[in-house]
């Protein structure tokens, strides 16, 4: 006879596994510190390319002046500055990126523990209905 | 209503049935009308015109993760404008990077609300993008929103001033190269369509998620009039051309396009409601639960009718 509190126990878990349960088993099986320490180190890389890109738009754009003024130019000081704006852009883009990964990670979390929850109780279930049906 | 309703467990079914051929269907179809409408909007290099590798290009994203759609539009359209000049190819490279670097990695499942955006601007109801997003996203998926407003709105400014662009041919790259910058940085509408974007959206999510009736209605309507308030003020302030009957027109539109979303994602009977109050060991619970309207499918059973023979006749 069909248990109708097992299959929809199974239908829940399969339905998790299929959907929000793919992401969240690959982020559950990081460390919460490697996970955002990971997601840190993507967020520089991301900043220090598209520092890139603005600074080569930058030029581009000033070309004429930049080539007219090139040697009256504090070049160092230039560099001091672009270097500064280099890690208030790096220190916020982390910033947000530690909130909204932290924040993802605690999510995933959360969603695998009910997973992990309800295999117990599924496996329960089936222990249970063994046991019933060797006696 | 209820007829809607039987349609609606028929469409469930059937998609839940068949979710292993539709799904791909759907991405080849996506990707086969948003190609075929950058080609529209653009639409400079002849090779890429021919429907046969908009179909090629269309089956390939069919099988590949959404974002690749994503990447293959966008691939397309640098195409196209390196085909005007190379600096217009270069300007829109550069966005596009920015956009994927920065924004678009915080919200990557929004792959329609990029792809749909330009599309929906070009038909006059862009307003329904951030209904969507509202119902049925997160705060994050401005993200999203202002990815697909900032690449319409770049790739339009260079379509507008194309003969412009063409017939700078003789002046210095960097001239062209400044006047494509400056045009888009200077777009005030597309500073205004963000914001009005970005704070429709909030508002909407912030609302439907409130524990009131008809909460979704109430988000649909108030976010559709924050929007059209904002548009208004960016009128007043920075003179951006807003069509204030073109704009009602187009909410209304899109208020019915989110109240079919709603049909589908949220439909709940209110007068049922139910409001019960229990405890435990450790808490007092509150709880309001408001039932689904649903109905069962009819299912058909085949009767067959037949006047049974006995073998005495027969003989």
């Amino acid at each position: 006879m069909v248990n109708e509190e097992r299959v929809i126990l199974m239908t829940k878990l399969a339905v998790y596994e299929k959907g929000p349960g793919k992401l969240n088993v690959t982020i559950g099986s990081y460390f919460r510190g490697d996970y955002i320490g990971f997601q840190l180190l993507k967020s520089i890389i991301s900043v220090t390319l598209a520092s890139g890109i603005i600074l080569g738009v930058y030029i581009f754009y000033h070309f004429e002046d930049l080539m007219l003024d090139v040697y009256q130019m504090d070049l160092l000081e230039i560099g001091r500055e672009m270097l500064r704006y280099y890690l208030i852009a790096i220190i916020a883009y982390c910033a947000l990126t530690y909130m909204i990964y932290s924040y993802r990670h605690h999510k995933a979390r959360k969603g695998l523990l009910n997973y992990n929850r309800n295999l117990r109780k599924l496996s329960q279930m089936i222990n249970n209905e063994g046991e019933a049906s060797s006696k | 209503m209820t007829r809607l309703l039987v349609i609606k467990q028929y469409i469930k079914y059937y998609v839940a049935r068949y979710e292993v051929y539709l799904q791909p269907l759907a991405k080849f179809a996506l990707a086969y009308i948003v190609l075929q409408f950058a080609n529209g909007a653009t639409g400079y290099m002849d090779r890429l015109n021919s429907t046969a590798v908009v179909f090629v290009a269309a089956l390939t994203c069919s099988f590949m993760p959404p974002n690749f759609m994503v990447i293959m539009v966008a691939g397309f359209v640098v195409a196209h404008m390196y085909v005007v000049s190379l600096e217009c190819a270069a300007v829109v490279l550069a966005i596009f990077l920015l956009l994927f670097l920065l924004f678009f990695r915080f919200s990557p499942r929004d792959t329609l609300a990029v792809l749909l955006t330009p599309i929906c601007f070009s038909l006059n109801i862009p307003y329904v993008i951030p209904l969507m997003l509202g119902l049925l996203g997160t705060p994050l998926s401005i993200v999203s929103a202002i990815c697909g407003v900032v690449a319409y709105y770049s790739v339009s400014y260079i379509t507008a001033n194309i003969t412009t662009v063409t017939a700078m041919a003789a002046d210095d790259m960097a001239v062209r190269f400044r006047f494509i910058i400056d045009g888009i940085l200077d777009s005030q509408e597309m500073l205004v369509m963000t914001a009005a974007f970005s704070v429709t959206i909030i508002v909407i999510y912030f609302i439907r998620r409130l524990p009131i009736t008809h909460n979704w209605l109430i988000a649909m309507v108030t976010g559709g009039l924050v929007h059209i308030l904002i548009l208004l003020l960016g009128d007043l302030i920075w003179d951006v051309p807003v069509g204030v009957g073109g704009a009602v027109f187009g909410m209304i539109i899109s208020i019915g396009i989110a109240k079919v979303i709603e049909f589908f994602v949220f439909h709940v009977d209110y007068n049922s409601t139910e409001k019960v109050q229990f405890e435990d060991d450790d808490y007092y619970y509150y709880v309001k639960a408001v039932p689904k309207v649903t109905v069962a499918a009819p299912s058909r059973k085949v009767r067959k009718i037949h006047t049974r023979r006995s073998k005495e006749e027969e003989a």
